[in-house]
């Protein structure tokens, strides 16, 4: 039925996702510029850019739901040119899905079971295991209609894993959901990436989500990559391009000790307190091609002595730009410049 | 046995023992129909409509006036068109209404046939059809009194009614799969579904008054051309008018076309590109925003 041996294209033996040169026009806009990228099994790539960046079309013509103009890609060594072939090798879970109001969960499950090929029993035992590994099995039999949002989180994540993928696609999975459904479904999805060693696609507004469950990230801007790489690769090549500054919290009463002593540290250049009154003092640093080469590397340390010889409790010390969120913010504005 | 082998005997698993995507599809559809309520209340409708048109011809003198024969005739020719304009309300749901309940995604990311898919709902949509007609029957059967007529009535009604139930549904769907809201789909489809009614009612009838025979000709012409009327025309001439079936072949001309350019439209040209979004929704409004564009243009030239 399916022709596996031509379709197959040569890959490196780890990658689960090629993507070569995708572009995609919607009349005479640009939606995806040449886009490039490949995924490893068992790591989490985070998608990121701001509304209208082109993820979601990134994220529909990698799931074959739309075409490209140009390029191709390859997922599980399978060429686009057989999405056929490719849907059978992916999960997806997409930003907002339906369920069927009579179905039950395991119904449900059942259901996409069988239109994967498996036969009834087969899939009824699969969709099984599958609520049971994401914590639905107790609500196996109740109708989908009655799924809080978590559950139907959960649910959708379970169906995605339906034909255990080569690569998951997860569009904002947690959306909507409190912050312990957020811990709960993050946890899962690392926990399935781990033992299953698929490939996953995350894209999320969430910033501090994709920083604690991301390996790599790619940050989309008008259509194209801005910056990829590993999460913590990203923000360490941002943060080298930019002058630092360092965000402090003391007491409020040690304010004005705590500016006098580290305005005296070498290649400080300015200590300003934050307006928010909670005692964030904002310590601006010498640019790092100007300061002194040997003391750069030890200038967090040479504040933090110096305050702590003082005993100037310090209640945060955060490297501005050394969040994701701040790579972010810093990228795609200079993009849209 | 490897991450990917496993992988890979989970996808095939049992592909031999899966029963047919359309299957899968037409079982899910017609669970949500029916247990949903949605073709229930359909029916639940269409029952009291003909109810009252039976009651109606039953008790108003006015009415009770007609022939016994013209009078079956009516209810089934009613009972037929409302049979359709469900069929067609349910095909032009059941994909714009999956695009707008987001549950379409799901069922085009499977490795399944887009026709499948298609072929699934559209036996579904006609499902409400033989429930229809096994509940008109006990009215042509009370209003027939054991008339002869009614064995013309459970011989052609069902036929036609079938021939064209096919159709209608067929033609919600089209219009379903080109609509990116259920919205659009549905004001489509009854736009149609007035177009074939409103001539069959307006031209229709009065055939037997025209004066000139180029006018009778022409109004015969109206209703051939027409499946919903040619029809009407049909079961008229042959219930009330006592013609036999071999006189009024070419009456069925009409219908059977219908249904077969409708079916041939929808399995071969629409379904394999049935898509999340609709490209023809796309390209309409494309058209559509053009023209202003387009008369600016000459009004400046001009």
């Amino acid at each position: 039925m399916f022709e596996n041996n031509n379709a197959k294209a040569p890959r490196s033996e780890n990658e689960v996702l090629v993507a070569n040169d995708l572009r995609k026009f919607y009349g005479p806009r640009e939606a995806l510029r040449g886009l490039s990228f490949s995924l490893q099994a068992g790591r989490i790539l985070g998608f990121l850019g701001p509304n209208g960046a082109g993820k979601t079309t990134s994220i529909r013509i990698l799931t074959t739901i739309l075409e490209p103009d140009a390029g191709h890609f390859v997922v599980d060594g399978i060429s686009s040119k057989y999405p056929n072939e490719i849907r059978r090798r992916i999960g997806v879970l997409p930003e907002s899905f339906g369920l069927p109001k009579q179905m039950t969960g395991i119904e449900y499950l059942t259901f996409f079971g069988q239109l994967y090929g498996r036969s009834a029993a087969d899939a009824r035992k699969h969709g099984m295991a599958l609520l049971e590994e994401v914590g639905l099995k107790q609500r196996a039999k109740s109708l989908t209609s009655t799924y809080s949002h978590g559950m139907r989180q959960r649910l959708g994540v379970a169906r995605a894993l339906v034909n255990d993928p080569a690569v998951l696609f997860l569009d904002e999975p947690t959306l909507g959901l409190d912050p312990r459904g957020q811990q709960e479904l993050l946890g899962l999805i690392r926990q399935i990436t781990q033992e299953r060693k698929a490939g996953v696609i995350l894209c999320s507004h969430l910033l501090s989500e994709v920083e604690s469950v991301c390996d790599d990230v790619i940050i989309l801007s008008s259509g194209q990559i801005i910056a990829s790489g590993t999460v913590s690769g990203v923000i360490g090549q941002t943060q080298s391009r930019r002058s630092g500054s360092i965000r402090i919290q003391i007491p409020p009463s040690s304010v004005a000790e705590a500016r006098r002593i580290l305005a005296a540290v070498p290649n400080v250049m300015k200590v300003v307190p934050t307006s928010d009154d909670a005692g964030w003092l904002r310590v601006e640093l010498a640019d790092p091609d100007h300061a002194l080469a040997a003391e750069a590397p030890y200038l967090n340390n040479r504040m933090l002595e110096a305050l702590i010889r003082a005993e100037i409790p310090i209640l945060s010390f955060q490297p501005e730009g050394g969040r994701l969120q701040d790579v972010f913010l810093h990228l795609t504005a200079e993009a849209m410049k | 046995m490897s991450d990917k082998q496993s992988r890979m005997a989970g996808n095939t698993a049992n592909a031999s023992s899966a029963s047919p995507t359309w299957w899968l599809v037409f079982w899910r559809e017609l669970r949500d129909l029916w247990i949903g309520g949605k073709a229930l209340y359909l029916i639940l409708i269409y029952i009291i409509l003909l109810g009252i048109y039976a009651f109606l011809f039953a008790s108003n003198a006015e009415v009770k006036l007609l022939p016994l024969q013209e009078m079956v005739c009516e209810i089934v020719k009613a009972s037929i068109a409302v049979g359709l304009f469900i069929c067609l309300i349910i095909g032009a749901d059941s994909i714009s209404g999956e695009r707008e309940r987001a549950t379409l995604e799901g069922l085009l990311l499977t490795p399944t046939s887009r026709r499948q898919i298609v072929v699934g709902k559209f036996f579904a949509a006609f499902s409400v059809w033989p429930v229809a007609l096994a509940t008109a029957l006990p009215y042509w059967a009370v209003l027939s009194k054991g008339d002869e007529v009614f064995r013309q009535a459970l011989l052609w009604g069902p036929l036609l009614g079938t021939l064209l139930a096919l159709s209608f549904a067929g033609v919600g769907m089209l219009v379903s799969i080109w609509s990116n809201t259920n919205k659009t789909s549905m004001l489509v489809s009854i736009g149609i579904y007035l177009l074939f009614l409103l001539p069959t009612e307006i031209m229709g009838g009065p055939a037997k008054l025209q004066r000139t025979a180029e006018q009778w000709y022409r109004a015969e012409l109206n209703q051939w051309v027409n499946p919903l009327a040619a029809t009407s025309r049909f079961l008229f001439k042959i219930m009330v008018n006592k013609l036999s079936a071999a006189e009024l072949w070419f009456w069925h001309i009409m219908p059977v076309l219908f249904t077969v350019i409708v079916l041939v439209l929808l399995f071969a040209y629409a379904s394999p590109g049935l898509r999340l979004e609709s490209e023809t929704a796309r390209k309409f409004r494309s058209y559509w925003n053009r023209w202003p564009r387009e008369i600016t243009k000459l009004l400046r030239i001009s």
